[in-house]
């Protein structure tokens, strides 16, 4: 197919990228990598008349980190910025290692966080780890902000809460307390370079017996959304983990997923890889946060 | 003998400037004033009968030009096999029948590529539906129905080798073991998808610019179907982006864009899309191989039946010389006392298999060489040490079929084996890590002539001008491989003049010498670097007796041709420029040019090859055991290809048949509903190796003088991706204990057989 013309709008503020989104109302896309956009456009799936740039706005490609208020990844942050980040790599390893090895170097110098929240794959790299975060995304519209939390943000495969003329203006993403850890392990089926067919993510917090204050554990690729595992989370929360508890909570991650059979996987496979990969997932995060690492 | 300096050395291609930097012309990038845009309509259906079409609409679309179905054309069917005119089984638009998910049945051109899109669902075709077959045993069964009317329960060729005696020598044997293994359709995925683009010029004669390995072929066949004289066919390329045995046939689109150019009178280009390549096109043949061999107590082979059906899906394709090769390749690395060989070429409603890099020999060794393992395993003998024990030799005679006329196969199991460090490892193993062995011989062009081409099999014009420069014509086509860099490179050496000072016209079957049967079976060095040789020695036969006389010369002297210079061997210093010689070669020939043809026909040499190459390569990996992920953590790879004429093309030939024999073992597969579709039709869902995932290597070449090639050259361009699958199936079964018997070898099934999963 033949693209169908378009027009691109590179607005230089917040306020002009609004206010254009409501002139174009009837046909507009926010647009900031296009790395799914124009695969949608290209093949027939969208057909927006306008699309809206966010890449020239000024302060939306912003990284930052205060210990008050944790990590603020701009609405039109990179991929590979993110990754390479200190502050990220320092303190939210998990999602470090997710924007440094998802898609390809090309991708990841254009795809946006923001990008890979709004497009709402259930295999999106980002998604997990910023849900073991427990990350909140701000958006705007001409009539205000609000906060939404993540948890709250996906409703189906390439479905979320955002309005049709919402901006993601940053992904916020709280202070790690002291003793944690986190960890992000994906794996796909054939070549590394090829979209998840399973995700972990995990993120665990100690209090100064070693027991679990709070952990997180979130998948990606195998539901319509990715998913918490509250159970798992329950099973740890108060305990001072052992090998055993680490590996039944593991495996009661399983229970949290709802796998398909498909061209990429089988739904058995990626039951087993949920549960080999929430082990391990586990098991990292725990010395990390017992070894008094970040 | 001592080869000229620029054999042998490492010179960059000379189109990679311009490929790496998108400036190469490619036939989709042009365009012509008036040209339509043409489309196909394919069939939705594995199996039918075309009851009606009604394109009255479609043509009726403001911006169509032309709709054409089966009806419309002359209907002659077409076939590589020309030999064999029965298994000239292929129409370029269905009548009748549609028998693959993908079969052409209507096509269209028009103003722009979105009318012509529009004007396919404006067609209307009715079909009766028939039941699809979509495997090689629910084809061969008893009462199947017929795929095509003509052929025999579905088999459209058999091909038989057979010689000393089978069962006297199992009777013999003190171990014999049978076993059957199933590999699966992968595809070229070629960077370029095919496109043609046809333009007619007084009334009845036809260009086409071409993504196509053998214009020859399609050059003849085009005429045929068209009704045509082969000569008012001239077919001709820019830039090629890779075939790899997918680009070897008369094609649908080819047939349509000049059809439909002579109907409207401008030019029409079709261009396909990759998903109609990965979800219709030609792939590599699925094969159920049935292997019995028989051993001695010590490792010597006595006997092997090895009888195979290849999947060949709707029509011939190659398949038919793909069943022929996979015959050959059975046995090919060692020696059998006695062997026979059954293989059915079985149509199946499924896209077409032909040709795809090592012919038949990929899915044989993949059987061959686990089964050999698997011997080696159980006599408790060394894998490398059982196949030293058989292992093919300068000399050796396969009956009725070739005379090994160089061989550094055992060579190049020593040195996998000192590369790989395979003794110390196998010692001290580590859990979950393995190394596998696979070896592989393959062909330097075929001696066969199932074409029945009247010319010679490949040929080369050379023409020298005072200048100093030179220019080479020839069919032979570059498609990626890099024939226009390596065949300067041998008329360099002849002429001892410098690479660049050669102009090179390929591929253009109007102004290039008759003729050339097409870059396949790893041919284009050895025969057109033949035939290149023997016009250059033409050339320089009419520049001796300028030689002579000007320099008084004795007749004992012998000339050479070296540094732009032409000299008396014995005595360098008498002689003069190349330039001047040809000067005053030219002078008195009342302008006639310096001109000579050179051909190549292989003769005496056998039914299959004048050469063969051998090689031997392991793989070492890594398999993690609550995941199943398989790590090729190295390949090494110790091969003969005789006389490297290139050593930075042989080795990017070796990386990119590690690519692709990776791709075959762990990750290509082109997945089928039980309609007969194909579901992964993207580069999402088809997994390719990626650069990330391409092991490090390691390699030595063993070199031998292969007397029947140019400069001692044999093939490096298929035999390479042949031995990676085996070998890393191998190194799996080392590393965890899952021996694969249906590629490819998944996660999946690593954790099955280890009990992780059900
Ligand atoms: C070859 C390839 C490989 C890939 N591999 C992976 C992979 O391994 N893992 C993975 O997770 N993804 C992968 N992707 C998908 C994609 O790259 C990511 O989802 C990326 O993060 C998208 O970001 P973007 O900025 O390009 O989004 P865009 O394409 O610009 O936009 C995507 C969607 O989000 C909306 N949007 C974008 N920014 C905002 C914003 N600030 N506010 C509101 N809405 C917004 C757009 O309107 C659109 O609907 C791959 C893509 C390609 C082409």
């Amino acid at each position: 197919m033949m693209m169908p013309h378009f027009t691109v709008h590179q607005p230089d503020s917040l306020e002009e990228a609004l206010d254009l989104l409501g002139r174009h109302r009837s046909s507009v896309k926010v647009f900031c990598g296009g790395t799914d956009l124009l695969i949608k456009m290209r093949s027939g799936a969208l057909s927006p008349d306008h699309l809206v740039s966010l890449t020239r706005v000024k302060g939306l490609r912003t990284i930052s980190y205060a210990e008050s208020d944790g990590l603020v990844i701009g609405g039109a942050a990179r991929l590979a910025e993110v990754g390479k980040n200190a502050e990220v790599k320092k303190l939210y390893p998990a999602l470090a290692h997710a924007c440094s090895v998802m898609a390809t170097v090309q991708i990841r110098n254009m795809g946006t966080v923001a990008g890979n929240l709004a497009n709402a794959a259930p295999s999106g790299d980002t998604l997990a780890p910023l849900l073991a975060y427990g990350a909140s995304l701000v958006a705007v519209e001409r009539g205000g902000r609000r906060q939404i939390k993540l948890t709250d943000f996906f409703t189906g495969p390439g479905l979320n809460v955002l309005e049709p003329l919402e901006i993601i203006e940053a992904i916020r993403v709280p202070d790690p307390p002291p003793r944690c850890g986190s960890a992000y392990m994906r794996l796909s089926a054939r070549s590394k370079v090829d979209i998840a067919a399973v995700g972990v993510a995990g993120f665990m917090n100690l209090d100064l017996d070693g027991k679990v204050i709070r952990c997180r554990l979130a998948l990606a690729s195998v539901a319509p959304t990715p998913v918490r595992c509250p159970e798992a989370e329950a099973m740890l929360e108060g305990q001072k983990p052992d090998d055993t508890l680490l590996a039944q909570a593991g495996a009661a991650c399983v229970r949290a997923c709802r796998p398909i059979d498909d061209v990429r996987a089988t739904a058995s496979y990626r039951r087993a890889m949920v549960q080999a990969l929430a082990q391990r997932v586990l098991a990292k995060c725990y010395a990390q946060a017992a070894g008094g690492e970040a | 003998m001592k080869n000229p300096a620029i054999i042998g050395q490492s010179i960059p291609r000379l189109d990679a400037p311009s490929k790496v930097t998108g400036k190469a012309i490619y036939t989709d990038d042009m365009k012509l004033p008036g040209m339509l845009y043409g489309k196909l309509l394919r069939s939705p259906l594995a199996h039918a009968r075309i009851k009606r079409i009604d394109v009255s609409k479609a043509k009726a679309l403001p911006g169509v030009k032309d709709v054409i179905v089966g009806a419309d054309t002359p209907g002659v069917k077409y076939g590589n096999w020309r030999l064999v005119p029965q298994s000239q089984d292929e129409l370029p638009l269905a009548v009748d029948k549609v028998r693959f998910v993908g079969d052409e049945v209507a096509a269209v051109c028009a103003l722009d590529p979105e009318t012509a899109e529009k004007a396919l669902g404006l067609i209307e075709v009715e079909y009766e539906e028939l039941p699809a077959i979509l495997s090689v045993e629910e084809a061969t069964a008893e009462g199947a129905g017929l795929i095509h009317q003509e052929s025999k329960g579905n088999v459209s060729l058999v091909r038989k080798i057979d010689y000393g005696d089978l069962d006297q020598m199992f009777a013999k044997a003190d171990y014999v073991r049978e076993d059957t293994f199933r590999v699966h359709p992968v595809q070229h995925a070629y960077m370029e998808p095919c496109s043609s683009l046809a333009q007619t010029e007084e009334g009845n004669r036809v260009t086409l610019w071409t993504s196509t390995q053998t214009p020859y072929i399609v050059q003849c066949l085009l005429a045929s179907t068209l009704g045509l004289p082969e000569n008012n066919v001239r077919v001709m390329k820019v830039q090629i982006g890779g075939g790899f045995g997918g680009k070897m046939e008369l094609r649908p689109w080819e047939f349509c864009a000049a059809f439909m150019s002579l109907r409207t009178g401008r030019p029409v280009k079709f261009t396909l899309t990759r998903h109609d390549e990965l979800a219709y096109g030609r792939r590599r043949h699925p094969m159920t191989i049935y292997s019995k061999v028989g051993f001695k107590k010590d490792g010597m082979l006595l006997a092997k039946d090895f009888q195979v059906m290849l999947d060949g899906g709707a029509y011939n394709a190659m398949g038919p010389t793909a069943t022929f090769l996979c015959g050959t390749f059975g046995n090919m690395l060692y020696n059998y006392p006695a062997y026979r060989y059954f293989g059915r070429h079985v149509y199946t409603n499924k896209p077409p298999a032909s040709a795809m890099r090592g012919f038949g020999a990929p899915q044989a060794a993949f059987a061959a060489e686990t089964q050999m393992n698997m011997a080696a395993e159980e006599l408790g003998i060394d894998p490398i040490d059982i196949r030293l024990m058989n292992a093919m030799q300068t000399g050796d005679v396969i009956p009725d079929v070739a005379t090994i006329s160089s061989c550094g196969f055992k060579e190049s199991l020593e040195e996998v084996r000192r590369i790989s460090g395979w003794d110390q490892k196998r010692k001290n193993k580590t859990p979950g890590k393995g190394l596998g062995i696979g070896c592989f011989s393959f062909i330097s062009g075929g001696v066969f002539n199932w074409f029945n081409t009247k010319y010679n099999f490949s040929a080369a014009e050379v023409k020298v001008f005072e200048d100093g420069t030179a220019q080479l014509a020839v069919m032979a086509c570059d498609i990626g491989q890099g024939p226009d860099t390596v065949l300067r490179q041998i008329l360099a050496a002849e002429l001892g003049i410098p690479i660049h000072k050669i102009r090179l016209i390929s591929m253009d079957t109007a102004c290039t010498p008759k003729a050339d049967l097409g870059t396949w079976g790893s041919r284009v060095t050895l025969m057109n670097g033949n035939a290149i040789i023997e016009a250059a020695g033409k050339i320089k036969a009419m520049l001796r007796p300028v030689m002579f006389s000007e320099l008084d010369l004795n007749q004992i002297h012998d000339l050479a041709f070296e540094d732009e210079r032409v000299f008396v061997r014995a005595n360098p210093k008498k002689g003069m420029d190349f330039a001047e010689c040809v000067y005053k070669a030219l002078r008195g020939r009342e302008g006639e040019p310096l001109t000579a043809r050179g051909y190549y026909t292989p003769r005496n040499k056998g039914l299959v090859s004048p050469a063969f190459s051998f090689g031997a390569q392991v793989a070492e990996v890594a398999v993690d055991q609550d995941t199943g992920q398989i790590q090729v953590e190295k390949m090494y790879t110790a091969h003969d290809c005789g006389v490297a004429i290139n050593k930075m093309s042989v080795e990017g030939q070796l990386e990119g048949a590690i690519q692709m024999g990776l791709g075959y073992a762990l990750m290509e597969d082109l997945v089928m509903d039980d309609q007969g579709r194909t579901l992964n039709t993207t580069f999402l869902d088809y997994k390719m190796p990626a650069a990330e995932d391409m092991p490090p290597g390691e390699s030595v070449e063993i070199e031998t003088y292969e007397p029947e090639g140019p400069f001692g050259a044999k093939e490096a361009g298929e035999g390479l991706a042949i031995p990676t699958a085996p070998a890393i199936s191998h190194a799996v079964f080392e590393a965890v204990g899952y021996r694969c018997m249906e590629t490819p070898i998944t996660p999946e099934k690593v954790l099955r057989a280890l009990g992780k999963i059900k």
